[in-house]
């Protein structure tokens, strides 16, 4: 109700000077609106902030546990060691080439797949409906995946990222969900004056969909900078290895999986530095953190206003 | 981020049911024979091999190796090590290299899959009994006759009881473990010997002693607990009640197994409730009623107990020789300088002066399509060379005389000036583990005290010495359990286990009083303990049957 209420009390706000002012009912919505979002704001920022004052911090700060939100002893010591590692730097430039190539191929068969299946009158559509449900339900299995990804001779290259995971199953019903909301006027239209169904796609419909693609680019690109499970599966070599296994191997790792019975092999007890972990998160988290306000922009204002008229 | 977990689980689920049909489906493979003809396989490998001899294969020789990269010494390719191996043995190693964060998921996945590297090292008993139906993995007992070191350290050590927990229904064994010539206990507590000295006390030697201690520091500092633990994770408080529990001549902690055997009645019994059990949770559950031991100890994170030791809100703690020497100390330097921290002697209870560590540890699976190569044989002489000769061994853990080890003019090694490693050497710029790959956790297993304690400091080797005057445990005698019966325990156990793991924590932690000890008996029962004791009871009898001894 409030929201209704809201978004009439905007129209009409944008519309005529006669009610300048917004309604009670809009401004204590307002208010409890911005009380919220600022509660969300600090939880999601605190934990961050705080990795970031660890990886400033000295690691005897780090041991009492006396560093929140402003770096104790403020040091650089540990950016200067991780950034040192060759393979840091490799991994991490393997990981924008995977986020970049994988998101492109994911985009591009998203889109397709999406617009085809978002035509009404195309034969056969159930099936292939059907055969992408399928997926969100069942699953090959572990072993299965990776015989399978093995066996086509993908292990140890890029390819084993990007095509598995190249069609989110979620990604692609909002897609066509928003292709089936696009005004069929406009293809028609489209279609009379002449131009083919590529054409329509790509000059009509795409141009009119930065939102969604926007959207998608940004979830695919997320959820590629941050996996590291395929990489785990597929690449044997480190050299291969995107920086989210680098960090994880940092930070799960130095726990230890071995602690069985309290025999621990004797090599295994080096411990890694707080610190280093804490900067080897910032730098990780910081790119992919980047690319939304760039992105964000897509989503203030809906396309679709006043594109059909009558 | 949900989705993502669901679809991880299902995935995981999916696999396991993968895994179990793959497993049913091959485990009607031949059996090897004893004394076999291994002609066709020897191609490299050396005509006359035996205990003391170089091993070098008479062909250049690759061998796919799983890899674990250690988050600490991540692996590299050009380690001396690699280098050196090969110059003297003819053998590369072929690494698959897997994060050692993940290590067991791949290893899983890639033995399943049918994809797994020729040798398997660092898997800890009784993880491979996961494989042994699937047929992928060799039964290693069949060939240890290749093996001339590994049978000499075996039959020098008189290891074989200890071999033989590690047999399978069909009286094989899958894994070939690290060899200790000596128990290593590394773990116990550590105290802040300062306070000890300001309040003109000995160092605890009974379990007795450390309550008096406790509560004499707790009289000096009420407000302190003078214990508070770490190593609560992934088993509540896993070294401090498995230490309580082997001085009361019981199971618990890291060192829980459900059934523990009766010397007395020949007999296993159910393990949480032994009467020996019950005094373990009575002098626990004392030291938190009367504030010497922090409730949270059970449940904190490892950092958190550090915390509190460095801050001076307590002054024991568990440790073993890394943590006392990498943590406790450079924290406590750097909040009470004038602290002093050392490793208390294993305390002893009931039980008296025993040594409870194993002498195996975590070894070596051989996948079974090993066998069916040309170089088997050469490989098997690989591999009883590095890790079971002292050759091997001195080579794996100290490297290459004159680059990371000096001999002198008595014998004794000693790092070069330059080489670092556990902090032995601070000035040193080149790091015995990272820059050369010696000491690595892949290689190294096991040995002679001299060289399992190679590295370790005085005070280290002074601490050892004593637990090595003790006598070791006595191992429990095998049940060696068959496919179905494995299962139906798997079903059993882990229940059993949730189940005697929280209560023990409430009658800890004062939550449940000792007085319904009896009410908890009763209701271990509804735990099947009966069923499951029988089925332990019954085939560690098959077992002697079928080995009389």
């Amino acid at each position: 109700m409030i929201v209704a209420e809201a978004r009439e009390s905007v129209v009409q706000h944008r519309t005529g000077p006669r009610r300048a002012r917004p309604t009670r009912g809009y401004r204590v919505f307002q208010v409890v609106n911005a009380v919220i979002l600022t509660g969300v704001v600090v939880a999601t920022l605190y934990p961050f902030v705080n990795i970031v004052a660890r990886s400033f911090s000295e690691e005897h700060y780090l041991i009492m546990g006396e560093v929140n939100l402003v770096p104790r002893g403020f040091s650089t010591a540990a950016y200067k060691y991780v950034t040192a590692d060759p393979m840091f730097w490799t991994n991490y430039r393997n990981t924008v080439v995977y986020t970049v190539v994988s998101t492109f191929i994911a985009i591009v068969l998203t889109t397709t797949y999406a617009y085809v299946l978002s035509k009404k009158h195309l034969r056969g559509r159930g099936v292939l409906i059907g055969v992408a449900m399928l997926t969100l339900f069942f699953n090959g299995g572990l072993i299965p995946n990776y015989v399978l990804v093995s066996n086509l001779g993908l292990t140890n290259s890029i390819w084993a990222i990007a095509l598995p995971n190249a069609i989110s199953v979620f990604n692609l019903l909002v897609m066509k969900a928003f292709f089936e909301s696009l005004p069929v006027e406009l293809e028609e239209a489209a279609a009379v004056d002449g131009l083919s169904t590529y054409g329509i796609l790509w000059r009509i419909v795409l141009p009119l969909s930065k939102a969604v693609v926007a959207t998608m680019v940004l979830f695919y690109a997320v959820s590629f900078w941050n996996s590291w499970f395929s990489a785990f599966l597929y690449m044997d070599q480190q050299d291969l290895w995107p920086v989210t296994m680098y960090l994880r191997n940092l930070i799960a790792g130095a726990t230890g999986t071995d602690m069985t019975a309290g025999t621990i092999a004797e090599g295994d007890q080096l411990q890694v530095a707080a610190t280093i972990q804490s900067v080897t998160i910032v730098l990780t988290v910081l790119p992919i953190l980047l690319v939304y306000p760039f992105i964000q922009r897509y989503f203030v204002s809906g396309v679709m206003i006043g594109a059909v008229k009558g | 981020m949900l989705r993502r977990y669901r679809r991880r689980a299902a995935m995981v689920a999916a696999s396991v049911l993968s895994l179990t049909l793959a497993l049913t489906a091959c485990s009607s493979g031949e059996e090897p024979q004893k004394g076999e003809d291994l002609s066709a396989f020897r191609v490299g490998a050396m005509e006359k091999y035996g205990v003391g001899d170089q091993f070098k294969a008479t062909e250049s020789l690759k061998f796919s190796t799983m890899m674990l990269s250690n988050a600490a010494y991540p692996f590299k390719d050009d380690w001396l090590f690699l280098k050196e191996l090969t110059k003297r043995t003819n053998i590369t190693i072929d690494p698959v290299v897997i994060p050692g964060s993940d290590y067991n998921q791949k290893r899983g996945v890639l033995i399943g899959a049918g994809d797994a590297p020729f040798i398997i090292p660092k898997t800890y008993h009784p993880d491979e009994n996961a494989f042994i139906a699937s047929g992928a993995i060799l039964p290693v007992s069949d060939y240890i006759d290749l093996m001339p070191n590994f049978k000499d350290k075996v039959a020098r050590n008189k290891l074989e009881p200890e071999l033989n927990q590690f047999r399978a229904a069909d009286g094989k064994f899958y894994l070939l473990p690290g060899l200790h010539e000596k128990p290593w206990q590394d773990y116990t507590l550590a105290m802040r010997t300062d306070i000890l000295q300001q309040l003109n006390l000995q160092m605890p030697k009974t379990w007795d002693e450390v309550y008096t201690t406790l509560k004499a520091m707790k009289t000096a500092y009420p407000d302190s607990y003078p214990l508070s633990d770490r190593f609560s994770k992934p088993t509540p408080g896993g070294n401090l009640i498995n230490l309580v529990s082997i001085a009361y001549g019981t199971r618990g902690g890291w060192g829980y197994q459900p059934m523990t055997y009766d010397a007395s009645t020949k007999k296993f019994v159910v393990t949480g409730a032994m009467p020996q059990y019950k005094q373990m949770l009575e002098f626990l559950a004392k030291l938190v009623k009367e504030g010497l031991l922090d409730p949270e100890s059970f449940t904190q994170a490892d950092d958190a107990a550090r915390q509190k030791l460095a801050n001076g809100k307590s002054f024991a703690i568990s440790t073993n020789a890394q943590t006392l020497v990498n943590e406790y100390r450079p924290d406590l330097a750097k909040t009470i300088p004038a602290a002093k921290m050392s490793k208390i002697l294993l305390p002893i209870g009931p039980t008296g002066e025993v040594n409870p560590a194993s002498r195996l540890e975590s070894g070596i699976m051989i996948s079974k399509k090993a066998r069916d190569s040309k170089n088997f044989v050469a490989m098997m002489q690989f591999i009883d060379w590095l890790w079971y000769s002292d050759a091997g061994q001195e080579f794996a853990k100290w490297g290459v005389e004159g680059v990371t080890y000096q001999k002198d003019s008595s014998g004794k090694f000693k790092l070069t000036p330059d080489v670092n490693v556990v902090g032995l050497n601070p000035a040193g710029t080149k790091h015995m583990q990272k820059d050369f790959g010696f000491y690595n956790g892949v290689f190294v297993y096991g040995g002679k005290p001299e060289i399992v304690q190679a590295f370790f400091s005085a005070e280290e080797q002074e601490f050892q010495k004593v637990m090595n005057a003790r006598k070791p445990v006595a191992v429990d005698p095998p049940y060696p359990l068959t496919d179905e019966e494995r299962e139906q325990v798997t079903l059993w156990e882990t229940p059993l286990k949730d189940f005697v793991f929280a209560q023990s924590l409430r009658f800890i932690l004062g939550q449940r009083p000792m007085t319904e000890w009896d009410a908890y008996l009763t209701e271990l029962k509804g735990k099947n303990t009966q069923q499951f004791v029988d089925l332990v009871n019954k085939a560690a009898d098959r077992y002697k049957t079928a080995h009389p001894s």
